[in-house]
């Protein structure tokens, strides 16, 4: 079910996650890469990096001694990512590989750096996945999740939830031409563990220092763990 | 966010100046791939600078805000200081002041300094692209003209305001006398209650 959401809307994904988030997924993710501490040399995983967003800047940091690595399920989403990386002239340090996060195709202590934005909740097995992550990080390396999660103040709840249930489906019909997929979006969110739970998960698959700040109010969290 | 908005701004204009300014990204050359770090103690926030020179030719760098990870120069210092450093030769005077903690390669601050020091921006060959060349050149005259008339103004200000404080000074009371002051008012109110009291005590006979 989820890989025909991804399929539905790749062609229209950027354009959508702009509307959506009035242009502030922008901001969320350069306070990621601000805290990804990604340098010259490094091997970096954009894990369900969709079309690429982080990829772009991560492959400007790293230079040509470094590789980047795009890696999505959804074959759909890679092809998006591809196309719109290489029409920006990012080519050479950048590698695209389908794979599944929950058994990562890399030998043990490899990458520096991995990055997953607004992708965790789509995992099935968040554990399996987390663990597969600490596996391929090298010592030193660091994994950071940005992703939605649940808000204190409750105005701002009550908003958020009429936003994502009644007019995000609406947006995806008239843009996307799909609301189902935007329900599903709005309803995975829901499921997705809050903050804490996810730091204790991510502590369980052994990362240290693992810690979270929240961004628009909580309405997306940004968590880093480290091993070490 | 509102930090990450501002540097994302910062950024964009940075970029717009590096590539605009080619001479700025030559003069940054040395610094490309490197980190430098600015902790303002006044304002509890830490910003970072990485210039990672061209790419698809065009110059790129990015301005981080609250920034946390190990920098290759790290400065820490106040927001009035930091506008000293536009002269590079001060910052050796300023670290043997204790005004500015330097940890990492001073080099790399003074790269720094020296390219943003020498940079001599054509305003008017920038804005004649978009306005032509004599409303362009008219404009930055009268900016330049607003510029001084308006320096010459903050000077007399200045000055004004060092005269006025200084004369306050020579007629103020002194902080001593003030505190003297107080204290007589303590004792004076302290004898009156206690003569208040006898008062009430024979009046009561």
């Amino acid at each position: 079910m989820v890989a025909d959401v991804f399929h539905s809307v790749a062609a229209k994904y950027d354009v959508m996650n702009d509307l959506m988030s009035f242009g502030i997924h922008r901001l969320w993710k350069r306070q990621t890469i601000a805290c990804s501490g990604v340098r010259q040399g490094h091997k970096v995983l954009d894990l369900a990096g969709g079309t690429g967003d982080l990829t772009a800047k991560f492959s400007e940091l790293v230079g040509e001694s470094g590789q980047v690595i795009l890696g999505d399920i959804n074959d759909s989403m890679l092809r998006v990512g591809r196309d719109k990386l290489r029409d920006l002239g990012r080519v050479g340090n950048i590698e695209y590989v389908q794979m599944n996060a929950e058994a990562l195709p890399f030998p043990d202590n490899s990458l520096d750096v991995i990055t997953i934005a607004f992708g965790l909740r789509n995992v099935t097995d968040k554990d399996k996945a987390l663990r597969s992550m600490y596996r391929v990080l090298k010592p030193g390396g660091r994994l950071l999740v940005l992703e939605f999660s649940k808000t204190d103040n409750e105005a701002l709840s009550k908003l958020y939830d009429f936003y994502s249930f009644n007019i995000l489906p609406t947006m995806g019909k008239l843009v996307a031409n799909d609301s189902e997929s935007y329900r599903y979006l709005a309803e995975s969110i829901r499921m997705h563990p809050d903050q804490e739970t996810l730091k204790s998960m991510m502590e369980e698959a052994g990362f240290e220092q693992a810690s979270y700040q929240n961004l628009t109010g909580g309405i997306v969290a940004l968590h880093r763990g480290f091993k070490f | 966010m509102w930090i990450t908005l501002l540097t994302a701004v910062a950024e964009s204009a940075l970029e717009q100046l590096l590539n605009k300014e080619p001479a700025l990204a030559v003069q940054l050359a040395a610094t490309q791939h490197k980190t430098l770090a600015v902790t303002l103690t006044d304002l509890e926030l830490c910003c970072a600078l990485h210039y990672v020179g061209e790419q698809q030719g065009k110059a790129r760098c990015f301005v981080y805000g609250n920034y946390q990870d190990q920098a290759d120069c790290h400065i820490t210092t106040t927001l009035s200081t930091l506008q000293e450093l536009s002269d590079p030769s001060q910052l050796t005077r300023l670290i043997r002041e204790e005004k500015l903690d330097l940890e990492g390669d001073l080099q790399l601050a003074q790269s720094y300094s020296k390219a943003f020091a020498g940079l001599n921006i054509d305003w008017a060959e920038h804005l004649s692209n978009h306005l032509g060349d004599a409303p362009a050149q008219l404009l930055v005259a009268q900016c330049e003209r607003a510029k001084q008339r308006g320096a010459s103004h903050l000077g007399i200000l200045k000055r004004t305001v060092t005269q006025l404080c200084q004369d306050e000074l020579n007629v103020a009371v002194h902080p001593l006398e003030v505190r003297q002051f107080k204290t007589h008012t303590r004792q004076l109110a302290q004898q009156l209650a206690a003569l208040e009291q006898r008062i009430n005590a024979l009046s009561e006979l």
